[in-house]
């Protein structure tokens, strides 16, 4: 290499270098300092005037508290239920989608998509409007026509969950179905082509040509919704609070209210940082199971 | 070189848009996952900052903040009015208000509380000073008012007091009781006259709500609805523990009250209301707005929470029945609000009184004597006379400081006031639990994690169906025995 290509390879660099520190400061100040801010702070008894360091006292009082839990168990329950439950269906709705030609396309697309981009107060006084208790409610009558008696869908630790568990996968769907069908669209037309030179039928060309040419996407669907998952906050908030007998409590709603209700940040960080390992080994999992044969 | 010169500033200007949000120190000490936090607090040390630059160069006026929610309907639009007149009246003291929705108003107050940097004063509950107490972020205002607290009524402002500290100054005492509609009560042949003069027990209250259940149709209207969805099912049971002989979470020697078998006997009281039918079995998902409706469009002939107030919203909503106006709620009828006292389960009539009010905080600031001596003063400001005694007449209340109750004289009185509704609440102000400033602030957080965590969820379990009265105190105790000894419960 000559003198004068070096040159200009170093200046190329510094100029990647320069474009990279940006995101990369972004990355430091709003996501490697709070969380070695929150690692310091699950040590300490967190006082705006003075913390004080308690040692490992944080996370021996959230070992020992079974709320904690109980709400590690709601988290996985809701997770593993709304997880595949949204995927499969926004990859039966973007099969459905995919055949339309694009001003169809875009309606339904947008359609599924409102839920995403709509406030989630709002969407809680929609939702909580279906779940209305009393036999007027939307639900309820819709149920009765069916012979099915008047449920307490958000009063009944029996219903409450999978109240939440169809408001999360209905609210959810958007954002799934653009990603597969934008992943559908990027298929090769030719496998189609000789998938039916070879007679598939249609169910035989979406189990053997578009389910593993979509992989790649389902895998990363699954571990971005595994995340969400565990990490689900506001649905419980704004519709239960966590009731009925913390029935639908979730580790993010445990630790909000252990930071902002009772100023407990110390054992607030502690959880936190629990539920980030819970998450990671997850998302590993995730990863060594399914994506082995993944190539992005 | 000009696309060089291009992307270097384009370069520039995102990394200097991007730090430019992270001046403040603040956020340092936010804890990690409390992006919020971090950024109200940042805001909150900038406005604060910019006002002690407006006073720096003034040299005049000492700024005291206040966070303010919406107290009573036209609350924020007056208390500007006030706190202008305030402002020009003193020379060297200038109050700046920042006003929240009630939604917001805690959220924000408690985040810039643990940034370190709140507001001079606040607007809040007294069963908040608590948490306050214990950051030690509050200010003792023994030290800074005298005269002027002897103006307030004794056993309301010792709902601001926590040992030998008054730690903030009340706005009102707001009683939390039930209310009944007038035709639907008559019709079922209650005595609603007296039962405001002389209260009611717990088995003539059962007996009356079961008189007001009807059903027409698919239509059923319930002898009693009470809001118990999420967080409101705590207010039913506070409201109405009272009544059971058991006012406050701890007895007089300290001892954690709940553990009592009074306790049991009363939550198989409250289940027997539902039993029995009077009460929807889906009373724990109905909530503050749908109980309401419930009350004004004919489903329930008493509701709770029911507060004074509530008489003008039954009254405005008739108004436009009347005119047939399109703004009256959908299917609902003339109601006349009855206030009505909370049964007596077991021992003496008491209710339950909301104390709400202005507390003085401190931050990491460190503010000097002298500022914090303004800051009580436009605190007094704030709670007492004409301000008090116009934010009592809109929430329909009687003023809880002297000079208030003697501006509220000059009011205007308020047109087609119900005068028992008046009558039955001043009688229930004087029934009010007595104040317990004697609870250390340490027993008082631990009580209200129990209620928060153990009482409020069991709750709501006990009230669908799904815990058993016996299963719910047992969970009580348990968590008393935990949290204080089983030396520091009540044992029975």
């Amino acid at each position: 290499m000559n003198k004068a290509k070096k040159k200009k390879m170093k200046k190329e660099v510094v100029w990647a270098y320069l474009f990279i520190l940006v995101p990369l400061s972004t990355f430091i100040i709003f996501t490697i300092y709070p969380v070695i801010t929150s690692v310091i702070t699950s040590f300490q008894k967190y006082r705006p005037l003075g913390s004080e360091w308690v040692g490992f006292s944080n996370y021996v009082s959230t070992f020992k508290s079974s709320l904690f839990y109980k709400a590690l168990k709601n988290t996985a329950v809701y997770t593993v239920i709304t997880v595949p439950i949204g995927i499969l269906m926004s990859f039966i709705v973007s099969i459905m989608i995919v055949p339309f030609r694009k001003g169809i396309q875009s309606f339904f697309k947008g359609a599924f998509y409102l839920p995403a981009i709509a406030s989630g107060v709002a969407l809680s006084f929609v939702w909580k409007w279906i779940y209305d208790p009393l036999p007027s409610g939307l639900l309820n009558s819709l149920l009765r026509f069916f012979g099915v008696s008047n449920q307490n869908w958000l009063g009944s630790s029996k219903t409450a969950m999978a109240s939440l568990i169809i408001m999360a996968v209905f609210g959810g769907l958007g954002q799934n179905i653009i990603i597969y069908i934008a992943a559908l669209l990027g298929i090769d037309p030719t496998y189609y082509e000789a998938a039916e030179i070879d007679g598939s039928t249609f169910l035989q060309k979406v189990r053997y040509v578009v389910w593993p040419l979509v992989k790649p996407t389902t895998v990363f669907l699954a571990i971005t919704s595994v995340i969400n998952g565990f990490q689900s906050f506001q649905t419980a908030y704004l519709m239960t609070g966590g009731g009925p007998d913390n029935a639908t409590t979730m580790a993010g709603l445990l630790i909000f209210n252990r930071a902002f209700k009772y100023f407990e940040y110390g054992e607030a960080c502690a959880q936190a940082l629990l539920l980030a390992m819970i998450i990671a080994v997850f998302a590993i999992l995730q990863f060594k199971v399914s994506a082995n044969d993944v190539e992005y | 070189m000009k696309r060089k010169i291009t992307a270097w500033i384009l370069a520039t200007a995102m990394t200097a848009a991007m730090l430019s949000g992270c001046g403040g120190e603040k956020a340092a000490d936010t804890s990690a996952g409390a992006g919020e936090a971090a950024t109200s607090a940042e805001e909150s040390e900038d406005a604060v900052q910019g006002q002690d630059k407006e006073a720096g160069t003034s040299g005049e006026k000492d700024v005291v903040t206040a966070l303010l929610p919406p107290v009573s309907a036209t609350y924020q639009d007056k208390i500007m009015e006030y706190v202008d007149a305030f402002n020009q009246e003193n020379a060297d003291i200038q109050i700046e208000v920042t006003t929240a929705s009630w939604e917001d108003m805690t959220q924000k107050l408690d985040i810039q509380v643990n940034a370190g940097s709140p507001p001079d004063i606040a607007f809040v509950g007294s069963d908040g000073i608590s948490k306050y107490l214990d950051l030690s972020m509050i200010i003792n205002l023994n030290d800074y008012l005298q005269d002027e607290l002897s103006d307030f009524d004794e056993n309301v402002l010792n709902y601001f007091r926590n040992g030998d500290g008054t730690y903030g100054l009340p706005a009102y005492c707001e009683v939390q009781c039930i209310g009944g509609n007038k035709e639907k009560m008559e019709a079922a042949g209650i005595d609603w006259e007296n039962i405001q003069k002389n209260g009611w027990t717990y088995d003539e209250f059962r007996e009356a709500i079961k008189k007001g259940v009807s059903t027409e149709g698919d239509d059923t209207c319930y002898g009693f609805v009470f809001a118990c969805a999420g967080v409101t099912a705590k207010d039913y049971f506070s409201i109405f523990v009272k009544n059971a002989d058991m006012p406050a979470s701890f007895d007089k020697d300290l001892k954690y009250a709940y553990t009592s078998k009074k306790m049991l006997t009363f939550l198989e009281d409250l289940r027997a209301l539902i039993d029995d039918g009077s009460m929807p079995k889906e009373l724990s998902s109905v909530d503050a707005g749908k109980r309401w409706n419930m009350m004004l469009t004919g489903q329930t002939m008493i509701t709770g929470k029911g507060l004074s107030s509530f008489e003008r919203s039954a009254y405005n909503n008739n108004k436009m029945l009347e005119e047939g106006s399109a703004d009256a709620v959908e299917n609902s009828i003339p109601v006349e609000y009855i206030v009505l006292p909370v049964p007596v389960f077991n021992g003496e009539q008491h209710a339950l009184g909301a104390v709400d009010g202005y507390v003085c905080l401190t931050g990491e600031k460190n503010p000097d004597q002298a500022h914090l001596q303004n800051v009580a003063k436009a605190a007094y400001y704030l709670a007492s006379g004409e301000r008090a005694a116009y934010t009592c007449q809109e929430l329909y209340l009687s003023p809880v400081c002297e000079s208030g109750r003697e501006e509220y004289a000059k009011l205007d009185p308020i047109v087609d006031k119900n005068e028992a509704n008046t009558a039955c609440v001043e009688l229930l102000t004087t029934q009010i639990a007595e104040a317990r400033p004697d609870i250390p602030a340490e027993l008082s957080a631990k009580a209200i994690k129990i209620e928060d965590e153990v009482i409020g969820p069991k709750f709501q379990g006990l009230l669908s169906g799904e815990v058993s009265p016996e299963e719910m105190y047992q969970a009580i105790v348990d968590a008393g025995h935990e949290a204080f000894g089983e030396e520091g419960c009540v044992a029975d």
